[in-house]
């Protein structure tokens, strides 16, 4: 009989130290290289994309900053459409992009301080600016998200606060940025409505519910874990950092617990060099601006 | 009051050599040493050490011969036969030299190493020191003490001792090892109620001011003891050009609050800076020009914070310096502080804010050599992983460093140059 028990539990240890690196592995989500959108249909090369959206019925838009406009694709079932050139009139230097319930492309141009509502076609649908002050400094966008309901979440960095606009441009919400935090470099907002801020400056995120009047801590300091990170986002109960200066991407848990790394610095395919945005579809596509690589590469998270 | 201080620190003074007594007792137990044997038995064979016990500061146990207080005389673990290691051995006795929860403590102490500054037998020096006051200090922080040597103005206090202000070991009070906080280590010596103090400050009152924000502590060359950078304004004297005048009941307000107040003096400037593509957003958040820029004097130009760029800089961009520092290769602008010798701080039409948007151009700055003997480089070599990328000098090196040598992204030589030239790899 203790033979017996022996046996069992020399079974049960050996399955356990084979399944877990299985394990361990369920607790990331792997970025498999597809492919590298480096230049549209005319051979025009990106420069310094720093922005890309995309949404579940296969519309990705990329921001080519370095080159003053936007590239309209569809990618759908592995394949990838031709690009559609977008210069919609009055953006000059398109940083962040999303993509709203209709389709329509919000563009974030800080030189014009506003955030652009251009339709598929690249016309103009109006634009939202933070409240024109008399001076040049009374405000100053530096990230914004769009919700499920259409509502924007813009960072000001001047007023040191999120503002909330509703589809219809009205403000709906004001909330400061954490005390004492510097760099705030974006904001997220997930299904329930809870906001994030990132402060690249300590590595941390920030967090309110859908009724708080201020920000609170999501997670400590990760100095440690990550260099500067840029970008959040969210998918499948996970949420994604942009490690800008750390040429990665940090995976963290609903709770915000660190969950690892994910790609690295190089200039070949896979690799990335100052990474600017990530947007991952319901399909698992992985979209990554990789700015100073000059390209936007796309990888698979379900392998 | 006083009697009662005076009681305690009389009984702590006392109380100090009879614990060492107390502990040399019990050492020599230990080594059941013949009575009177204790450092005379040491002394037979280091007959040399007498000549130590002349010298004016003597330590304690060295003076009451109490040599196996330190040393155990038959076998050790630790150097010079030390019964412990050198920390233990010093902080057995001087385990309150640094005060709790201290708001500074200075780098010697803190990584134990109490004899880089005392001798733990004898000297000339008060405090066992290996060198009277200044010199000693001198030692380690010879720029400050060159700079207020040749200053103009000079402030009393570093002439005389560091230890006026300073203490040495450690401060629960204050940065910088200071006794205590700024302004109050000052008023200490500089009456505020009085009316020259009053008209030199343009009846301003700055008596609970910090004082460092536009004084150097240890001398300049500018009248008043002001940084030698001096804002224009301040210069001057024209503090109401900014601020509210005296009087005000908003004090010391600025006129117009953030980045307007400065854009009333560099309005091109800063019309200049909006207009690129990429604005640093420092130059925005916060207190925005005054994130970086010290409004009234400053020891470096630009009128940066104190500790310059490398402060002012990596007090956002901590993940870079900390880079360089791990680093085995050093980038001078980088390790000495010269972030802007690369970098635009406030706007640039180019990534990362780079000054020049042409990478080769930008390092043959410095490394001109590079323009007439290099690997190909430019616009008509391509990047072989890449064909949306040039070679150039950041396709090898990272310009903050790196863990490798030479500030290459692999490890070694022939991991980078395989990278592109395949057919080589092993």
């Amino acid at each position: 009989m203790p033979v017996n028990h022996f046996v069992r539990a020399s079974a049960l240890l050996v399955a356990a130290l084979a399944l877990s690196p299985v394990a361990a592995r369920a607790q990331t989500t792997p970025f498999v290289f597809d492919r590298a959108i480096l230049q549209d249909e005319k051979e025009v090369a990106l420069k310094a994309p720093e922005g890309v959206a995309c949404d579940d019925a296969g519309n990705v838009v990329i921001a080519d900053s370095g080159n003053g406009r936007l590239l309209l694709y569809r990618f759908a079932g592995g394949s990838l459409s031709a690009a559609t050139e977008l210069k919609p009139a009055g953006v000059v230097y398109p940083r962040r992009l999303q993509l709203d319930s209709k389709g329509n492309i919000l563009v974030l141009d800080p030189k014009a301080r506003k955030i652009f509502r251009v339709d598929p076609k690249g016309a103009v649908l109006g634009a939202i600016e933070l409240k024109a002050g008399a001076t040049a400094l009374q405000a100053f966008p530096v990230a914004f998200k769009v919700d499920s309901a259409d509502n924007v979440h813009v960072v000001d960095a001047v007023g040191a606060r999120v503002v909330t606009f509703d589809p219809a441009g009205s403000v709906k919400r004001q909330l400061d940025l954490p005390k004492g935090t510097t760099a705030i470099t974006d904001v997220h907002v997930d299904g329930s409505g809870n906001l994030y801020v990132v402060d690249g400056s300590q590595a941390a995120v920030w967090s309110a519910d859908k009724t708080a009047t201020a920000f609170k801590p999501f997670t400590p300091s990760m100095r440690d874990k990550m260099n500067f990170p840029g970008y959040m986002t969210g998918s499948k109960g996970r949420f994604f950092l942009v490690d800008q200066n750390g040429h990665g991407i940090v995976v963290l848990g609903a709770d915000g617990a660190f969950q690892g790394r994910q790609l690295a610095i190089g200039w070949g395919d896979g690799y990335l060099y100052y990474p600017a945005q990530l947007c991952i579809n319901a399909a698992g596509s992985a979209f990554i601006a990789d700015r100073s690589n000059n390209r936007v590469q796309i990888f698979d998270t379900n392998r | 009051m006083r009697k009662n201080i005076a009681l305690v620190l009389a009984v702590a003074v006392l109380a100090v050599p009879s614990a060492v007594v107390a502990q040399s007792a019990s050492q020599a137990q230990k080594f059941k040493l013949k009575p009177g044997a204790t450092g005379n038995a040491c002394l037979e064979c280091h007959a040399t050490f007498a000549d130590v016990l002349k010298k004016p500061f003597v330590h304690t146990p060295v003076k009451a011969k109490d040599c196996v207080g330190c040393h155990n005389p038959h076998a050790s673990q630790h150097g010079k036969l030390l019964d412990a290691s050198p920390s233990q051995t010093c902080l057995a006795c001087h385990g309150g030299v640094v005060p709790k929860n201290a708001k500074s403590t200075h780098k010697p102490v803190e990584e134990k190493g109490c004899a880089g500054c005392h001798d733990p037998h004898a000297s000339n020096a008060k405090f066992v020191l290996l060198k009277p006051g200044n010199e000693l200090c001198g030692g380690c922080h010879k720029p400050i003490l060159e700079q207020a040597a040749k200053s103009k103005f000079k402030h009393r206090p570093v002439e005389q001792n560091c230890g006026t202000c300073h203490d040495p070991h450690g401060s629960a009070k204050a940065d910088d090892l200071l006794k205590t906080d700024v302004p109050g280590l000052c008023v200490k010596c500089h009456k505020t109620d009085g009316q020259i103090f009053l008209k030199q400050h343009m009846g301003y009152q700055v008596a609970t001011s910090r004082c460092t924000s536009c004084h150097d502590p240890h001398g300049s060359d500018k009248r008043g003891m002001l940084y030698n950078k001096v804002h224009a304004p301040v210069a001057k004297q024209m503090c109401n050009q900014c601020h509210e005048p005296p009087g005000s009941p908003r004090k010391f307000q600025p006129k117009i609050a953030g980045a307007d107040l400065c854009r009333g003096c560099h309005a091109q400037k800063m019309t200049e800076m909006l207009a690129k593509d990429r604005v640093h957003v420092a130059m925005v958040e916060g207190q925005a020009c005054l994130t970086c820029h010290n409004p009234h004097a400053a020891k470096q130009s630009g009128l940066m914070r104190k500790g310059g760029q490398l402060a002012t800089c990596g007090g956002c961009h901590a993940d870079t310096i900390k880079r360089q520092k791990l680093s085995p290769t050093k980038h001078d602008p980088v390790a000495t502080g010269q972030c802007t010798s690369c970098h635009d701080p406030h706007s640039s039409n180019s990534p990362l804010l780079m000054s020049n948007p042409d990478v080769i151009e930008g390092c043959g700055a410095c490394h001109d050599w590079l323009k007439h003997s290099s690997h190909p480089m430019g616009a008509k070599t391509k990047d072989p992983r890449n064909k949306n990328l040039q070679v150039q000098c950041l396709s090898c090196h990272r310009s903050h460093g790196t863990e490798y040598k030479h500030m290459m992204p692999y490890p070694t030589t022939s991991d980078l140059c395989t990278k592109c030239h395949e057919k080589f790899k092993r």
